[in-house]
């Protein structure tokens, strides 16, 4: 910050007058709209027609995909950064955290190994969670037996994830797998790079035992459908876990500012630092249009799961909440 | 569940409890019910199968709901779901040997055909284990608590001796446990599991009096059952022996404490109001006396 020219440290300071103003007020104005993902009163068919949200903006299916898809093009590279700043540098613990008590590898020494253990990462994007996954289970866990496929829509982001893993060990690197897939349907999803046109193939019922999401599911214009492809693709047994932003409504005070902050700086520095104020725009209103953590735990509850007490544990006092859910046997 | 706006006071268990519960096996309890029905000098001693009515709690003072149901062994009412309870139930039977941890959870969770991961089900992993164990042991107690003779003292030291006893099959692992159990995000819920017991002691032995003693006298049981517990986890003595004689002589002393304090108590209240009615009967403003002589029962009190 202080190696910062006078010059930019000015436009900073006069954009967030200026922009922090406009973009609070042009935003609250449409905050009390319904919300965009379909409740279980009126059960989901995926209809690219079908109206949904982008943002706050009004938009069809299959037109959000494309700009969802657009955003995270535009955004890949800056994409840490990005995070960074939307939650103050916390998502790195978070994950750490999240990744920690889910505890992937881990099996009894007292018996016999019970098999390979297949974490599939949805929306994956560049990564982060998947090399944590590998790190606690083949690292601390000294679990070798242990893959990890990395799938997201978008397979700028893949490569950027595929390039980053360069860095691991050759064993980590053998236990990864890249995937183009919408979570909404995951019986047509391609390997990353392969012919755009070849034919797709299925994630099988039943061969997961891991399915977490973090910081994705938010984009997805078909949350329900997304909760009954986990809940497909899980064995019995099979875990569902997701980390997403969430609701401060517990704090007030905090939550305010911490929206206030979101809506009015987060585009700004995002136009500052990538140029691209629409995206960011974007991701923050998408926080703030996802569902409680009370009426999320209903729809992972609605697609068949079982949670464990009250179903979710909120992070740094509800910036981030992380929901687990157990695929029951029958 | 549908979608809650619920009073942030009532959590997704009490509810769920509160939902199963059926007035003969449930008894909300709240110390404002307490004090209205149990204003009478002799203790009458409830029955273990509670046929008291169910009262509204007062709205100022916290509900808390108590189940006490016909076959403890099978908490339909517990604080988990069916399917944690199904997991806790099968772990549970690997903590002598290998403690409340992960590996009993996974242990368990291979038992009844789910896999090493589902140990993630449950919120808090091993503290769950631990608090599946006090939960059984503390509704274990209100089976155990029938025909129990004697006074309400020799009735408490029973129960508390009791209760010790429910360690017997995970005592090699105790120790581990409290060490589990004091880590800064559990001991308010640790805590309050003790008060529970400690409760529930006290009301199973029929002790339904509420006067200044009332928080001394749970507040000493806590201290002396968690000193026993510990001593416990180191005591190799046949059937415990040595545990229940360190128990005697913690009761015996806390004994000669509680009637001195009350005494004193008694007391200071008995002359200070007397002196205020002489005064008064003088015709001496007493305002500031009176509202003294409250503020220092008050403070007695706590
Ligand atoms: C904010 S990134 C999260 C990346 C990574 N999980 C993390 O925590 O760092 C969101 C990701 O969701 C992906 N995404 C959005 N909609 C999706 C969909 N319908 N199916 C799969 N992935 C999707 C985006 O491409 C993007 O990579």
């Amino acid at each position: 910050m202080a190696s910062r020219s006078p010059a930019l440290r000015r436009a900073l300071q006069t954009a967030s007058r200026t922009q922090s103003c406009r973009s609070f007020t042009s935003t609250s104005a449409t905050l009390t709209q319904p919300a965009d993902y379909p409740t279980r009163h009126q059960p989901p068919t995926r209809d690219p027609s079908r109206p949904t949200h982008f943002g706050f903006e009004t938009v069809t299916e299959s037109e959000k995909q494309q700009r969802v898809a657009s955003v995270f093009t535009s955004v890949a590279e800056s994409y840490d950064r990005m995070n960074d700043l939307m939650s103050f540098g916390w998502h790195r613990v978070w994950k750490d955290h999240f990744v920690r008590t889910l505890n992937p590898g881990f099996s009894p020494l007292s018996s016999s190994p019970s098999g390979p253990q297949h974490i599939l990462d949805i929306a994956g994007g560049t990564g982060d969670i998947a090399f944590r996954m590998l790190h606690q289970a083949h690292v601390l866990n000294h679990n070798p037996d242990v893959r990890v496929t990395v799938s997201d829509i978008n397979p700028s982001m893949l490569a950027v994830g595929k390039q980053r893993s360069q860095e691991l060990p050759a064993t980590q690197q053998a236990a990864l797998s890249w995937l183009e897939a919408n979570a909404e349907d995951l019986n047509s999803v391609r390997p990353l790079h392969s012919d755009p046109n070849g034919p797709t193939s299925s994630i099988p019922d039943a061969s997961v035992d891991l399915y977490t999401v973090a910081f994705g599911i938010r984009n997805f214009s078909n949350i329900p459908a997304a909760l009954r492809e986990a809940h497909r693709v899980l064995k019995p047994g099979g875990i569902f876990a997701c980390l997403e932003f969430s609701k401060a409504d517990n704090y007030p005070l905090f939550n305010a500012v911490y929206k206030r902050w979101s809506f009015s700086a987060i585009p700004m520095i995002g136009q500052l630092v990538a140029g691209d104020r629409d995206s960011y725009q974007y991701l923050v209103e998408s926080i703030e249009r996802f569902p409680s953590q009370e009426d999320f735990r209903d729809m992972i509850v609605d697609a068949g799961f079982v949670v464990g007490g009250r179903g979710y544990e909120n992070l740094t006092g509800g910036v981030a909440a992380i929901h687990r859910g157990m695929k029951p046997r029958n | 569940m549908s979608p809650t706006t619920l009073p942030a006071s009532l959590t997704r268990t009490s509810l769920r409890r509160l939902a199963h519960s059926r007035p003969t096996t449930c008894l909300l309890r709240t110390a404002a019910h307490r004090s209205i029905t149990t204003s009478t000098t002799t203790p009458t001693r409830p029955s273990p199968t509670l046929q008291q009515p169910l009262r509204r709690a007062t709205r100022q003072h916290q509900t808390r709901p108590l189940h006490y149901p016909a076959h403890p062994s099978s908490p339909s009412d517990a604080p988990f779901s069916p399917p944690e309870l199904a997991l806790l139930r099968a772990a549970y039977a690997h903590v002598p040997q290998h403690g409340f941890s992960a590996e009993s959870l996974a242990l368990g969770a291979r038992d009844i055909g789910l896999l090493d991961i589902s140990t993630n089900l449950l919120p808090n992993g091993d503290f769950d284990l631990i608090r599946y164990h006090l939960f059984t042991q503390r509704e274990a107690l209100v089976e155990k608590s029938r025909g129990l003779q004697g006074s309400v003292r020799d009735r408490v030291f029973e129960l508390t001796w009791l209760r010790l006893l429910g360690n017997r099959e995970v005592v090699g692992r105790w120790q581990e446990a409290l060490a589990i159990m004091a880590q800064p995000s559990y001991v308010p819920a640790s805590l309050s599991a003790l008060h529970e017991l400690v409760d529930d002691i006290w009301y199973l032995a029929g002790d339904v009096s509420v006067d200044p003693s009332w928080y001394t006298k749970r507040a000493s049981l806590s201290a002396i059952y968690v000193s026993a517990e510990l001593f416990m986890t180191d005591d190799r003595s046949a059937g415990f022996e040595e545990t229940k004689a360190f128990l005697r002589r913690r009761f015996d002393e806390v004994g000669e404490l509680s009637s001195v304090l009350g005494a004193v108590r008694e007391w200071v209240s008995f002359s200070g109001s007397s002196a205020i009615n002489v005064l008064r009967s003088k015709g001496v403003p007493t305002e500031n006396i009176s509202s003294l002589s409250e503020k220092r029962e008050v403070d007695g009190l706590g």
